[in-house]
């Protein structure tokens, strides 16, 4: 028996062959008592398998969340916490790295003071400052000098924003609109003000980014918890 | 039972939908896992691996026949198994007797037609039909058992097995023949139909 001969009576027992093939084989079948007998020997062993009983499946194989690594729907709440703890931390490490660099900086401040082209931006950044409280200083010209003598928090201020900044935004006072007046050529002017350290970010926000961090933490916790006790009773 | 559907809802991540389509197939799954593996708690496991993997991989099925994608799976499954016992055989090589005498010649390394005793414990069909198809190599095991034990079309077949369907057919008609083979051996436990006449064995 070659292969060929096996494959075509083994397609042929299943009704796998063309209709001529088929024709051919039956021609064949007729006449040659060995090739009959592999086809029942074919069809006695497709016969037996067929008649195996099925076996039921010993326990029911259906998945838990947990068997396949799912993990338990979260509130819709919960990318938000995370957002809000993600960015309290960062500002939290941000303040304090500022705050360690602020000795540093307030160190190197008068290096930069001492320059004589910086006066001018000092100067104009003071203007700056009592711009912003024109309205008082045209009703209360008394306080404009307290408000040009108020101390700078930076001083780093270009002496083109400064100028800009100094230009006072029109005031309308008793109906009449007031042109915009130059602050820089204020009188006191010349007169130089030493600059102010940089301010450390005060610890109450620290206390209180820490605190938004560590509370959104536990909520986050929290829900995780609750969702994964609620997946289980399930 | 909406098998789209549900395949659909599963492709989605839906464990249940996945669940209800593991209660229709369980059955043929280890049944074609016990045939080919040949041991109750072997078939269990790979059952379970299989249902597994194919919900992990649900996003692959790309339509067609969803039984014959699951046969891919348990199949690949039972080759795994296959591969952790011949790393890991569970079987002692000098077992004991019941007296706790070393055995002198044990089953496991004899030749693989069954002595008279043996067969004498083959005492049922379905044993005599198990012990010859773990006689038979992986590949036509596999081959037989979907066509003639789980009634799949040769089409099918090849996309369980991931073979050409010309391969299916030869490894089909090769299997059912040494089966046939083996099976004269256990001529008395056959069905009168299926017993055949001195001699007609090609």
């Amino acid at each position: 028996m070659n292969q060929r001969d096996l494959e075509l009576l083994s397609s042929y027992l299943d009704g796998q062959l063309k209709p001529s093939d088929s024709a051919r084989l039956e021609a064949r079948l007729s006449t040659d008592p060995s090739l009959r007998a592999v086809l029942d020997d074919l069809r006695s062993a497709r016969g037996l398998l067929r008649q195996l009983p099925l076996r039921k499946a010993p326990r029911n194989f259906t998945l838990t969340p947990k068997m396949v690594g799912k993990n338990p729907p979260l509130p819709r709440a919960y990318p938000a916490f995370r957002f809000v703890s993600a960015l309290a931390t960062i500002l939290l490490f941000f303040s304090l790295g500022l705050n360690f660099l602020v000795p540093q900086m307030a160190s190197q401040a008068p290096v930069y003071g001492m320059g004589g082209g910086g006066a001018p931006d000092v100067y104009s950044a003071q203007a700056s400052a009592a711009a912003t409280e024109a309205p008082a200083a045209t009703e209360a010209p008394a306080e404009a000098p307290a408000a040009e003598m108020a101390p700078m928090p930076t001083g780093t201020l270009s002496a083109e924003d400064a100028s800009r900044n100094a230009i006072e935004t029109p005031v309308e006072k008793n109906g009449v609109t007031e042109e915009p007046r130059i602050l820089s050529q204020a009188p006191a002017q010349n007169q130089p003000a030493p600059a102010e350290p940089p301010r450390p970010i005060p610890p109450t926000w620290q206390f209180v980014l820490a605190g938004v961090a560590l509370l959104s933490a536990l909520v986050m916790l929290w829900m995780r918890q609750a969702s994964i006790s609620r997946w289980r009773k399930k | 039972m909406d098998e789209q559907a549900l395949i659909h809802d599963a492709q989605a991540g839906n464990l249940d939908a996945f669940n209800t389509l593991i209660l229709h197939y369980q059955d043929s799954i280890y049944n074609t896992a016990l045939r080919i593996l040949g041991d109750e708690d072997h078939a269990a496991d790979a059952t379970q691996e299989a249902f597994i993997s194919a919900f992990k991989s649900i996003s692959a099925f790309r339509g067609g026949s969803f039984k014959a994608w699951l046969m891919r799976t348990v199949t690949n499954a039972c080759y795994d198994e296959l591969r952790r016992q011949k790393r890991r055989p569970t079987t002692p090589l000098e077992p004991d007797t019941d007296d706790g005498e070393e055995m002198d010649s044990p089953r496991w390394l004899a030749d693989p037609n069954m002595t008279p005793d043996q067969k004498a414990e083959a005492d049922e069909l379905e044993h005599a039909l198990q012990h010859c198809l773990n006689n038979l190599p992986v590949e036509f095991k596999l081959v037989v058992v979907m066509a003639d034990i789980q009634g799949m079309d040769y089409r099918e077949v090849a996309i369980a097995v991931r073979v050409p369907l010309g391969t299916i057919k030869s490894r089909l008609a090769r299997a059912r023949l040494r089966l046939r083979e083996c099976l004269q051996s256990f001529e008395e436990l056959l069905p009168t139909s299926f017993r055949l006449e001195e001699g007609s064995n090609a």
